[in-house]
């Protein structure tokens, strides 16, 4: 008993743009990402970085109007699995885009010299770090959240 | 060649993060309760500990200042890729078992090939990074 309309709202929310368009940049970002870290590990290249910016840039405002949305309507904070995956989600995808921001600075300045861009070591590894971990974690509390309202047909 | 303590505390340290992964499907796969404060300590630890190592490790190769060769910087790469599908992929079996145990099912009982099919990505995971260890520290 009142599963379905949960169910329809959900489904409807899935397929609303503003979330539709955050996946996207997210998998075009994450795709970069991890293009990146292969490309600069083995042979010391950084393919595509001015992409890799400029989504991110993206990703940074339609998350925030995401975000902004998401909690006014699941608001307040329950102590439960899929509401604190869903904030270690928050948490990580909010530090690995303020690093990335801060990480494109030198790139920026960089990029108006022609000098090679020297990243900051602990700030690539935390970076990288939260891009792994964001992809973990917003799975998992997509996963969380899905499951259970599988559990409750 | 001196061998770094935090490289041999990480490849120590998957052994156990490997025993532990192994010991919350097992304890699923026989019908018993999902130990689920082991396997937060598992993410916890594999996340804070581990993909640090990873990502300084990383950052230093690909910094140039240690010579390794190009074969073995892909190797590392590919390593490393397979260490993040790995771990996103137990936590998220990891949450989705915990969810069914609370609904009285058995997860990993019940998708067989999932679970053998992730078993095997993490071993060959941790294998290649024991490989790496070897090969950079102890040939």
């Amino acid at each position: 008993m009142g599963t379905a309309p949960v169910r329809t709202g959900r489904a409807e929310r899935l397929r609303a743009p503003l979330l539709v368009a955050l996946w996207c940049l997210l998998g075009v970002d994450a795709a970069g990402g991890l293009a990146i870290f292969f490309a600069r590990l083995a042979w010391g290249t950084t393919p595509a970085v001015a992409v890799h910016v400029w989504v991110g840039l993206a990703l940074a405002a339609t998350y925030t109007a995401y975000q902004i949305g998401h909690w006014s309507r699941v608001s307040p904070f329950r102590a439960r699995l899929d509401y604190a995956l869903g904030l270690v989600a928050a948490l990580t995808l909010t530090a690995t885009l303020v690093t990335g921001l801060v990480l494109a600075l030198p790139w920026w300045r960089a990029r108006a010299s022609g000098q090679p861009v020297a990243y900051p070591p602990l700030l690539s590894a935390v970076h990288n770090i939260g891009s792994m971990l964001v992809l973990t974690f917003v799975g998992a509390h997509l996963g969380a959240v899905l499951w259970r309202d599988r559990g409750r047909r | 060649m001196s061998i770094p303590p935090f490289s041999i505390f990480s490849a120590v340290s998957e052994l156990f993060v490997t025993a532990l992964v192994f010991y919350v499907v097992r304890r699923n796969w026989t019908r018993r309760p999902f130990p689920f404060g082991v396997f937060l300590v598992g993410v916890l630890f594999e996340a804070c500990v581990n993909v640090l190592y990873m990502a300084n490790r990383a950052a230093q190769a690909s910094s140039g200042a240690e010579h390794v060769s190009t074969g073995l910087k892909v190797f590392y790469a590919l390593h490393g890729m397979l260490s993040l599908l790995a771990y996103l992929v137990f936590v998220i079996l990891g949450v989705i078992a915990y969810l069914e145990q609370r609904a009285g099912r058995f997860f990993f009982r019940a998708h067989p090939v999932l679970t053998w099919s992730f078993l095997a990505l993490w071993t060959v995971s941790i294998v290649s990074g024991e490989t790496v260890f070897v090969v950079r520290y102890l040939l």
